[in-house]
């Protein structure tokens, strides 16, 4: 078995059952602990519903903080389209989800696929520049570096193998598959998992404030 | 601005606040020492975080990505520039305790990080106490939402166990605890006052009606102090018509189980709240200036405010309701002013329009903060800092930010409506030779009554 059809096969499929695996163990872990009942009364009858809205407007930061939030939203947006981007839409990678699942939708042409690259991959440097400059505001650990890094791996091999730069095609996308692997068999037990508590964080804030009439 | 009428009988609130300054000092040597030995209060501290902890604060603990954009909207942050006092950090040892006591990665967080230990609490207690006001404001700009102030809170609760309350704070509550109230305050106290106001103003203070519409809290601070929020809220309250009483067993609006993190001690404050305003079937409680107050009574979720006979509201939200509904009927107010929405009452309570209709009625001058309502800065002395002698730098720092929001809008005074923050606002006042007035709502509003006799049918039930 040569490195390729060893990262397309064993590697590749062993990460994916981690992911699924570790997704349920982490957010079942958590969903069913008890939610404390808040019996002070609402100040209007059905305002804590109001609050479901905080899920979608904290998707941009409120005037008040445009200026302090700028760099830090404007590049986390670049990035997180730029990597959504590469990884639904260029053609390998609809064909291997195909493979998986029978789905597959159109791509898009190459130089596409290399600039969501680019992007995804530029705006993650520039996002730990941010972060090794100023310290103090990132309170950073080493969970946010390691964490930096296997994000980066995938983006940087997938660049390198469709560039054919580095080693020989094969291994250069053989390392690409393997780095994605173990991007998702981190995720469950990383800060990436922000991807769904970002939902069930922002929902619980906005009704506990919306239960006394503030709109957060 | 209009200059208080209050005789000189009642010392002015600058004068009270440099008795509360000669106070405060005392209260740091009164403190009890911890007696438990170390492992308990770790144990203790633990298990309190372990049975606080619902599915609400595991998602939040889980949810931090260390994007630091909370620590530009923290005045504790901003005013100093030390990473320590980043709004993040103040939930790190919660979340530790968390990750190895609850979450479901618990087995591999208890291999990679090291035990807690004492230690590890005494570093947060300056975080959770003297560098969070809990106001809250953080969450608004975190893009996860987190509720910071409320894991705050919960390492309050912890520290309680830890026996790490500040020894300011700590002397404050055992006082409640044994005598259920604060700074040498008593029911004859109250009395006592009353009798004063009425024999020097001729104010009438109804304490202990068998029945009442309306049933108002005092505060400690104003009781032994001038009394002028109480000749105040009286002044209103009789101009008003009002059914009105204080109960000489629940008057004491400050709950400094609540500023401490003691959820014992603040039931034990509430629930005499609570019966008396039953007792003598008020449909209205009066909670005093006293911010706290707030979340303790009106917004506390151990609390069944829906099933209670009565309504709780802010005495700002009261006369706010008032001058709507055009009873209080207010002469206008001179020189241009802003409003601080103080944290409790505002972004944590709601309690934004009330207060800013009285000024509307007074026909105010008004003009709002650059950063107002939900996004209003902190001035830097709320859940018990002003109390705090180690927070004074912390305090001082941070009220500069206030400052110059205040001198941006070019007002001439700042309207408050909580005693911490008046109190924290004279701070810095003083302090800094700031040339702004600082004034209590409900002061301003007892001094810009338009007295008339009440005709028949203008008597207001709240």
């Amino acid at each position: 078995m040569s490195l390729l059809d060893f990262a397309r096969g064993p590697v590749i499929h062993a990460s994916l059952i981690i992911l699924v695996a570790g997704l349920l163990f982490r957010l079942v872990g958590v969903l069913i602990l008890t939610r404390g009942a808040d019996l002070s009364r609402p100040r209007d009858a059905f305002g804590n519903f109001k609050g479901y809205r905080t899920v979608f407007s904290r998707a941009w930061p409120a005037d008040e903080f445009r200026t302090t939030t700028r760099y830090q939203t404007v590049l986390a947006y670049l990035f997180h389209l730029g990597t959504f981007g590469v990884v639904f839409l260029i053609v390998p990678h609809i064909e291997f989800i195909a493979s998986l699942t029978g789905l597959s939708w159109p791509g898009v042409p190459n130089f596409v696929g290399v600039a969501l690259g680019t992007i995804a991959l530029v705006s993650l440097i520039a996002l730990i520049f941010r972060r090794l400059s100023r310290p103090e505001v990132y309170n950073s650990n080493i969970g946010d570096y390691v964490t930096w890094v296997i994000v980066a791996l995938p983006l940087l091999t997938g660049l390198m193998a469709f560039a054919h730069v580095g080693l020989r095609y094969e291994t250069m996308l053989a390392l690409h598959i393997m780095s994605a692997a173990l991007l998702f068999a981190y995720f469950p037990f990383s800060k990436l998992m922000h991807a769904f508590w970002f939902v069930f964080s922002r929902a619980q804030s906005g009704i506990t404030y919306a239960h006394k009439g503030v709109r957060i | 601005m209009s200059v208080p009428v209050f005789p000189s009988v009642f010392p002015t609130f600058e004068q009270v606040f440099q008795g509360f300054a000669g106070q405060i000092k005392m209260l740091r040597e009164m403190a009890p020492p911890p007696t438990l030995p170390v492992d308990e209060r770790v144990a203790r501290a633990t298990d309190t975080l372990i049975e606080e902890t619902n599915a609400d604060e595991a998602v939040w603990l889980e949810s931090c990505i260390h994007c630091g954009q909370c620590t530009n909207a923290c005045h504790f942050f901003v005013a100093t520039g030390e990473a320590k006092y980043a709004p993040m950090r103040k939930m790190d040892l919660y979340r530790r305790v968390y990750q190895r006591e609850i979450s479901p990665l618990r087995w591999w967080h208890r291999l990679v990080t090291r035990p807690v230990e004492l230690n590890d609490f005494e570093e947060a207690q300056e975080l959770v106490y003297d560098a969070c006001s809990e106001c809250g404001r953080c969450t608004m700009v975190c893009p996860m939402g987190i509720d910071i102030a409320s894991l705050v809170h919960h390492m309050r609760s912890a520290m309680v166990a830890a026996e790490l309350v500040p020894p300011e704070l700590n002397a404050l509550r055992m006082e409640q605890m044994h005598r259920g109230t604060v700074f040498g305050s008593s029911p004859e106290a109250l009395r006592e006052m009353a009798d004063k106001v009425r024999d020097q103003e001729g104010i009438e203070i109804p304490i202990d009606k068998a029945q009442a519409d309306v049933m108002v809290l005092s505060s400690a601070v104003d009781l032994v102090a001038n009394g002028n929020g109480l000749l105040a809220t009286a002044k209103v309250m009789n101009h008003l018509g009002i059914d009105w009483t204080i109960c000489s067993d629940a008057f004491e609006s400050a709950n400094f189980g609540l500023l401490s993190g003691d959820m014992a001690l603040w039931k034990q404050q509430v629930e005499p709240i609570v019966a008396a305003a039953q007792r003598i079937q008020a449909k209205t409680l009066i909670i005093a200036e006293c911010g706290h107050a707030y979340p303790a009574l009106r917004w506390n979720p151990m609390l069944q405010g829906g099933e209670l006979p009565f309504e709780m509201m802010y005495i700002s939200e009261f006369l706010g309701r008032q001058a709507r509904e055009g009873r209080l009927r207010l002469k206008p107010l001179q020189g241009k002013v802003t409003y601080h929405d103080p944290c409790k009452t505002g972004r944590r309570g709601g309690a934004f329009e009330e207060p800013r209709a009285v000024l509307k009625a007074m026909d105010a001058d008004f003009v709002e903060l650059p950063a107002n309502r939900e996004y209003n800065w902190c001035c830097g002395g709320g859940a018990g800092i002003f109390l705090l002698e180690r927070a004074t730098r912390l305090r001082d720092e941070s009220f500069k930010i206030k400052m110059q929001e205040v001198e941006q809008t070019g007002a001439e005074g700042v309207v408050v409506s909580c005693a911490s923050c008046r109190l924290n606002f004279e701070s810095g006042r003083f302090k800094n030779h700031w040339n702004k007035r600082v004034d209590s709502l409900v002061e301003l509003v007892a001094d810009h009554l338009i007295e008339h006799q009440p005709t028949r049918g203008e008597g207001a039930v709240a």
